[in-house]
């Protein structure tokens, strides 16, 4: 029963996060003066694209409603919801007839895969080896440490200037901007390999970074916790062997506060992981939100906000979820 | 003063991380402070001749070389880290203080208060934060400028950690034996509150301040990388962007690279080394 309850009461805040965050949003646009639709069809027409004058009324007309300009404004704010809810953004303007939604869905799973995996491998390597580290206190685990508590506060973008320095330029193993070109490769085995190339840099920097900063540095002091609690102690006491201490006291107890922390810092490494594309043209949300912001194009950029929003909080609520399932004290309360 | 000075020396001598930090970070100010003396033309594109290797000389224009779009390194570098560290000011100063009245509020309230306040930190912490970010500027472009700026990366959450932070410190010291003490001698809540309470959660409202300072200024170089930091102005950000922009690497121009990159690490290694610090030393006190 109890489950049910927290089951429940967690899917409520979720709706709430989304439905919260979206009033927010519309809030901020509400302040938007109305000049600034003008302002950005000036700077579409500038650009030296051509308009005729129906175009332009429908585009004008079409930026007052993405804004929530003018109109009654509980009408207004229902419609805006539907709108963000379920991504209704019309079409898009850098490739123009094409819906925002098929765009983006174009360039979701480069994104997905590239966090999914990134985010597995380094909470997994990240915490064991700070649970190691902390087990005995030798040069190695204190050099470790000293990496870590520098690597920690740097954003992956700007580390993974670093990277393209060393990899690109100092020693050439990849190609300075090795964009991935098509976003929608065959499946050939050449394909594949300048695919999985192109893809490791970006995937480094996110994984060195998190995994070796954030997810050592936390387990480690997690794990040191532990040791000072008296089952811990008791443990050594009964004279356990230290590989089952370590897999049934130590390990245990630093994963399951670290399933909520990631589920705390999935918001964080989601916008890192958007900028890291941009830096190296990987053909993600990030780099479709940087060419959208080129190009002026309001609906996608509205688009792949809204789907961030959502998709991370899913991806919140799900870790969440899964949680009571690992937990035992949570289970049988 | 003096003993207020004392004290801070104190700290910063007491933790190896701490001092490392405050001397690197000083470095860094006096640095940043020199952009001040720089010549009235050091905005200027094409001023200079282009792409020119660092030399000794005596003029510092030519320390680190020049960019391809004929500017000194030394001097857009200078007022970058000056102009990085005002947007991290900015918003800190805000995000730190509304954290800490929130977190004090939602400590002391436990009611229904206290729960909107953790809900709404709770649901801003999990929104992320680039994509607001982006609407916010891309909106409010036109008027744009580094306070604004500053401003804007206090919404939506780096108000919530703080806010997380403090109510937790408050909500243990309300339980503690001196808090009741104090309130049965008759004191009023604004005397507790400024007399017990502050005192405590000073330490950590500066942990959380450094934390923000880091988090503007990496938001600032995030956006830049997008093309929506401030155009017209050096910031560490813009100065990322452009290298972005002209890729001086394929030319082999790596004294242009290098500088903004090892500028904005030892900014970031630099506050948060001080701040780990202070937080082992507040921690230390606070246990006992």
């Amino acid at each position: 029963m109890k489950t049910i309850y927290y089951f429940f009461l967690r899917i409520i805040t979720f709706i709430l996060t989304i439905l919260l965050s979206f009033t927010l949003i519309f809030i901020i646009l509400q302040f938007v003066p109305a000049s600034i639709v003008e302002l950005l069809i000036a700077s579409y027409r500038s650009k030296g694209q051509y308009y005729d004058p129906k175009a332009i009324i429908e585009l004008r007309e079409r930026l007052y409603e993405l804004f929530g300009l003018g109109g009654n404004i509980v009408d207004q704010y229902f419609r805006f919801l539907n709108r963000f809810v379920l991504l209704e953004f019309g079409s898009s303007l850098i490739a123009f007839p094409t819906p925002v939604k098929e765009i983006i869905a174009l360039r979701l799973p480069w994104t997905v895969g590239l966090l999914s995996i990134t985010a597995i491998i380094s909470w997994i390597m990240g915490n064991i080896l700070g649970v190691l580290a902390s087990e005995r206190s030798s040069a190695i685990s204190r050099t470790l440490r000293a990496i870590a508590v520098t690597l920690y506060p740097i954003p992956y973008y700007i580390f993974a200037l670093v990277l393209i320095f060393i990899f690109s330029y100092l020693i050439p193993l990849f190609p300075l901007i090795g964009g991935i070109t098509t976003v929608s490769p065959s499946l050939t085995i050449y394909d594949m390999v300048y695919l999985i190339k192109s893809s490791i840099l970006p995937a480094l920097s996110i994984i060195i970074v998190s995994g070796f900063g954030w997810w050592f540095l936390s387990s480690s002091s997690l794990a040191q916790v532990v040791q000072n609690e008296d089952f811990y102690k008791f443990a050594i006491l009964r004279g356990l062997s230290s590989n089952l201490i370590l897999k049934r006291y130590t390990l245990r107890n630093v994963i399951l506060p670290q399933i909520t922390a990631l589920g705390l810092a999935l918001g964080g490494i989601f916008s890192g992981a958007l900028l890291v594309e941009v830096v190296f043209a990987y053909p993600g949300l990030g780099y479709l939100l940087y060419r959208a912001i080129l190009g002026g194009d309001i609906p996608t950029t509205l688009g792949i906000l809204s789907l961030s929003v959502i998709g991370v909080s899913a991806a919140t609520l799900i870790l969440d979820l899964i949680y009571p399932l690992l937990d035992p004290r949570v289970r049988h309360r | 003063m003096i003993s207020v000075v004392k004290r801070i020396m104190k700290i910063i001598k007491s933790d190896v991380k701490v001092y490392v930090g405050t001397l690197i970070f000083i470095l860094l100010l006096i640095f940043a402070l020199i952009s001040f003396l720089a010549p009235s033309w050091h905005k200027a594109w094409y001023f200079l001749p282009r792409d020119q290797l660092p030399q000794l000389s005596s003029d510092p224009t030519y320390w680190l070389g020049t960019t391809t779009n004929g500017r000194s390194v030394f001097w857009s570098l200078a007022r970058a880290t000056l102009n990085s560290l005002i947007i991290g000011l900015v918003a800190a100063t805000l995000a730190a203080h509304i954290g800490l009245i929130l977190g004090i509020l939602a400590g002391l309230r436990s009611g229904v208060i206290g729960a909107i306040i953790m809900m709404l930190a709770d649901v801003f912490i999990t929104i992320p934060p680039l994509p607001l970010h982006v609407v916010l500027v891309t909106i409010f472009k036109e008027y744009i400028s580094l306070p604004l700026l500053g401003l804007i990366f206090v919404i939506p959450s780096s108000w919530a950690w703080p806010a997380r932070q403090i109510r937790a410190l408050v909500t243990s010291l309300r339980e503690r034996e001196f808090i009741l003490t104090s309130l049965l001698s008759g004191n009023t809540t604004r005397r507790i509150l400024l007399n017990e309470i502050f005192p405590y959660t000073f330490g950590w409202h500066l942990v959380n301040f450094l934390n923000t300072v880091l988090f503007a200024i990496g938001s600032e170089a995030g956006l830049a990388i997008l093309g929506l930091s401030l155009m017209r102005e050096d910031t560490l950000g813009m100065m990322i962007y452009w290298i972005i922009y002209f890729n001086p690497l394929y030319r082999g121009i790596w004294w242009w690279v290098i500088p903004p990159i090892v500028v904005l690490i030892l900014i970031f290694v630099s506050l948060y080394l001080i701040s780990t610090g202070l937080q082992d030393y507040f921690n230390l006190r606070f246990k006992r």
